[in-house]
């Protein structure tokens, strides 16, 4: 088994780990299962965070099998700065790194650039440690932490593995519009992240 | 099957797993739905973005390759450039005049099947991508969820072009040429009409 699937075996094992841990706990009480959960739904329910993971999943994907790694990469990195949340003070401006994460992926992706591997994997650490560290902040004293994060490094690794999937298998296919169509949803992706940014900061100018 | 059989099961066993958690995920996390509507509703119910972004769409086709990808995938960037610049309160005179420009231009360039060089037809649509996304980021609403707002707005914008480079197929056939020409005539007189009535209620 090589590339994608080596890759989707591993992320799999990763996640049946994660998912024994909440499942051993699970007998305590109801809520240990739920804080897993609340990781998990946390990136989910945000489209801010939901649009990078997508994104990072479609240029590792369009990038070909080097770059499959930095999905993994990505997820660990949030977890990473998700424990990082739990030392740290809370950092002013690490929302609007999280929507530059989504211009600078949607550019690469319009761009079909073959960038550097080194590049996309300190792309991934980066925007991986912003979007755990975002997500980390989050937690509360009310929270176990030790479920919540692996819940978001769980989310991210579901999200971006399936989006590389999905761009992986739609370039092997056929019809030579298809590469163009994934540049397209890149410059849409990259549009957005730039429209958000256009109202974040007015409503910052604002106040 | 092989490898991608066995990765495709995984994806679902682990899509399975998340079930549980995707069913129990009444949390309301913002205004999604609302925010999404608003930004789709904003391009396709402002007739003359509509007919600039259809007349981008076969425009593109009538060029072919490489124009009828360097169009989609260049406008919405442009396009979001320009919306800063509204969004920011950086003063442009005249932007209403520009649309309805753009429609009359654009629309002309696919009535006559104008051939250019890809760079004037990339500088040419770039300049009416700006004048379209400074009206609508002039508009933007102060909204709880900007993002699903901009991803709503960016998806009716992008879907206007696509719908555009659909009609563009018809390209292929003596008559579909003539029609797209002739709706590139229509466009043409929309954009007309706006920029009349522009100057009449000013």
């Amino acid at each position: 088994m090589k590339g994608p699937g080596k890759l989707a075996l591993h992320a799999g094992l990763a996640l049946s780990f994660a998912l024994a841990a909440t499942g051993v706990l699970a007998h305590s009480t109801v809520k240990s299962a739920g804080d897993f959960y609340a990781g998990v739904l946390h990136p989910l329910t945000a489209l801010e965070h939901v649009l990078p993971f997508v994104a990072l999943g479609v240029l590792a994907g369009q990038r070909g099998q080097p770059a499959h790694r930095a999905v993994l990469i990505f997820a660990l990195s949030l977890g990473a700065g998700a424990c990082l949340a739990l030392w740290l003070k809370p950092v002013p401006g690490i929302a609007m790194l999280n929507i530059a994460s989504s211009i600078i992926f949607g550019g690469l992706i319009a761009s079909a650039w073959a960038l550097p591997i080194l590049l996309l994997n300190s792309l991934a650490i980066l925007f991986g440690l912003s979007h755990g560290f975002a997500n980390g902040e989050a937690i509360t004293k009310e929270i176990r932490a030790y479920l919540f994060i692996p819940g978001i490094v769980a989310a991210g690794a579901v999200v971006a593995v399936y989006a590389m999937i999905a761009v992986d298998y739609v370039l092997r296919r056929k019809p030579t519009w298809l590469p163009i169509a994934v540049r397209v949803a890149g410059s849409w992706i990259a549009a957005i992240g730039i429209l958000v940014l256009a109202i974040s900061g007015r409503a910052i100018l604002k106040s | 099957m092989g490898a991608i059989g066995r990765k495709i099961r995984l994806v679902f066993a682990v899509a399975f797993l998340f079930a549980p958690a995707l069913t129990a995920a009444h949390v309301g996390q913002g205004d999604v739905s609302g925010g999404f509507l608003a930004g789709v509703k904003h391009p396709i119910f402002g007739f003359d973005h509509v007919i600039a972004m259809v007349a981008v769409g076969i425009w593109g086709a009538q060029l072919g390759p490489p124009a009828i990808w360097v169009l989609p995938v260049t406008f919405p960037l442009v396009m979001a450039f320009g919306g800063v610049l509204g969004g920011l309160g950086v003063p442009i005179p005249g932007i209403e005049i520009g649309i309805a420009i753009s429609a009359i231009a654009l629309g002309c360039m696919v009535a006559f099947a104008v051939r250019p060089p890809l760079w004037v037809a990339a500088v040419m649509v770039g300049v009416f991508a700006i004048f379209h996304g400074y009206a609508h980021g002039a508009e933007l609403p102060d909204t709880a969820n900007a993002i699903s707002y901009a991803v709503g707005f960016v998806v009716a914008t992008g879907s206007l072009h696509a719908f555009g480079i659909l009609l563009g197929v018809a390209n292929r056939w003596r008559a579909g040429a003539r029609s797209l020409q002739a709706g590139g005539g229509l466009i043409a007189a929309c954009g007309l009409y706006f920029l009349v009535s522009h100057f009449v209620a000013a």
